[in-house]
């Protein structure tokens, strides 16, 4: 099997490989692993709170290069996306743009858990901030 | 000389009669005249004569098999037709197959899953077209604080391979992974224990069916969807220590 053009390229020059200040409010992480594989990634996104729109986001991602390539590409496009938006993505979107062969389509599945992952550790620090924001008045 | 398993009483549906002489036969050769059967499409767990259960009597197993071996050796039906000999090469070669997965406590269980139909990929795919579909959070195969884990090790794995590169060592690194290692090996064994637990809760609810009472399907899934979780998270340690190792000696 050979990586697609796409996938190469994503896995010699990875967007936005890093990481962000997991215990910041405004910073969602997402923590998942698939165990076909042994693959672990951790996507992490900025949120601003006035307007929902992910600003910035990051990933560190060990295991193949379609999964690599698999998270690069997230990161770019839930980039300048609301979170709403950002859920829309799906991972046969991501197949289709990379190229993925059958047998690499558990990595964008795991790109998609990946983006749900981190949405949903931000929308959760969103909640329990909320109270404090309205006791501070 | 008789057989633990094979000679038990054969299902209505697997009792046929032998080519040759007539008579009734249970399985893999008659026992009327000895002669070799057709290969039967059946599953290894039906092959052996066993019910569809984790908990496997290996002595009796390995007993079976040997047996079985010797009855069905090509070599030893070598004056027979070329009809009965060619059964007797694919009944040997089922033989070695279905003793080889079911000797194996892994093996098995994985067998036993795919033959109820489960498709581990396929399971990780609908769960997150489920969490999408419904907002909620797709629950992870592996647990968030292996996960944790696994991430550090990774990091630090990556440290390894950088100072390997540039020709430094660091002594009080590797002696963390390896530690880290070791960690993982122990809980890979404990998950074979844990495993077994399941094994026992599978069982039982074979056992009730036999007897003739109903076992509802959401009561197999349960079993089975925690031997998935289980085998997952097993393959994932055994995947990370290979990882490790190559690292350590690479």
């Amino acid at each position: 099997m050979s990586y697609s053009e796409k996938v190469i390229d994503h896995y010699n020059h990875p967007r936005n490989v890093g990481s962000l200040d997991k215990l910041s409010n405004d910073v969602g992480t997402g923590l998942v692993g698939a165990p076909e594989c042994g693959d672990v990634m951790k996507l992490q996104i900025r949120v601003n709170r006035d307007t929902n729109v992910i600003e910035e986001a990051k990933f560190k991602t060990f295991g193949c290069g379609s999964a690599i390539a698999s998270s690069s590409l997230a990161t770019e496009w839930v980039k300048g996306k609301t979170v709403d938006e950002a859920l829309s993505i799906k991972n046969m979107d991501i197949v289709k743009e990379l190229s993925l062969p059958p047998v690499k389509i558990h990595c964008s599945v795991l790109a998609e858990d990946a983006i749900r992952a981190a949405i949903s550790d931000w929308k959760k620090k969103q909640e329990t901030a909320k109270p404090l924001a309205v006791e501070a008045k | 000389m008789t057989l633990t398993t094979i000679t038990a009483k054969p299902a209505p549906e697997e009792t046929q009669t032998c080519w040759s002489c007539g008579a009734m036969r249970a399985s893999h050769f008659c026992e009327a005249c000895g002669k070799v059967q057709p290969p039967a499409p059946v599953d290894y767990f039906t092959f052996f004569g066993l019910p569809r259960k984790l908990n496997i009597d290996v002595v009796a197993l390995d007993k079976d098999f040997y047996e079985l071996s010797r009855k069905l050796h090509p070599d030893l039906n070598a004056r027979a037709g070329s009809q009965e000999q060619g059964w007797s090469l694919q009944q040997s070669s089922r033989l070695n197959d279905a003793h080889r997965v079911l000797k194996d406590p892994i093996k098995r269980t994985e067998y036993l899953l795919k033959l109820e139909g489960v498709e581990l990929e396929e399971q990780s795919k609908s769960a997150t077209e489920k969490a999408r579909a419904t907002g909620q959070l797709k629950e992870q195969v592996v647990p968030p604080d292996l996960l944790e884990e696994v991430f550090e090790l990774n990091v630090q794995l990556e440290e390894l391979r950088m100072n390997k590169k540039m020709g430094e060592d660091d002594p009080a690194l590797v002696e963390e992974i390896g530690r880290q290692k070791l960690e993982l090996e122990q809980k890979h064994e404990a998950l074979l224990e844990e495993l077994k637990g399941y094994w026992k809760q599978w069982d039982a609810l074979i056992d009730r069916e036999q007897s003739g009472q109903s076992v509802s399907q959401d009561e197999r899934k349960q079993v089975r969807d925690k031997m998935v979780g289980l085998l997952n998270r097993r393959n994932y340690i055994r995947n990370l220590v290979r990882d490790v190792s190559e690292a350590l000696e690479g």
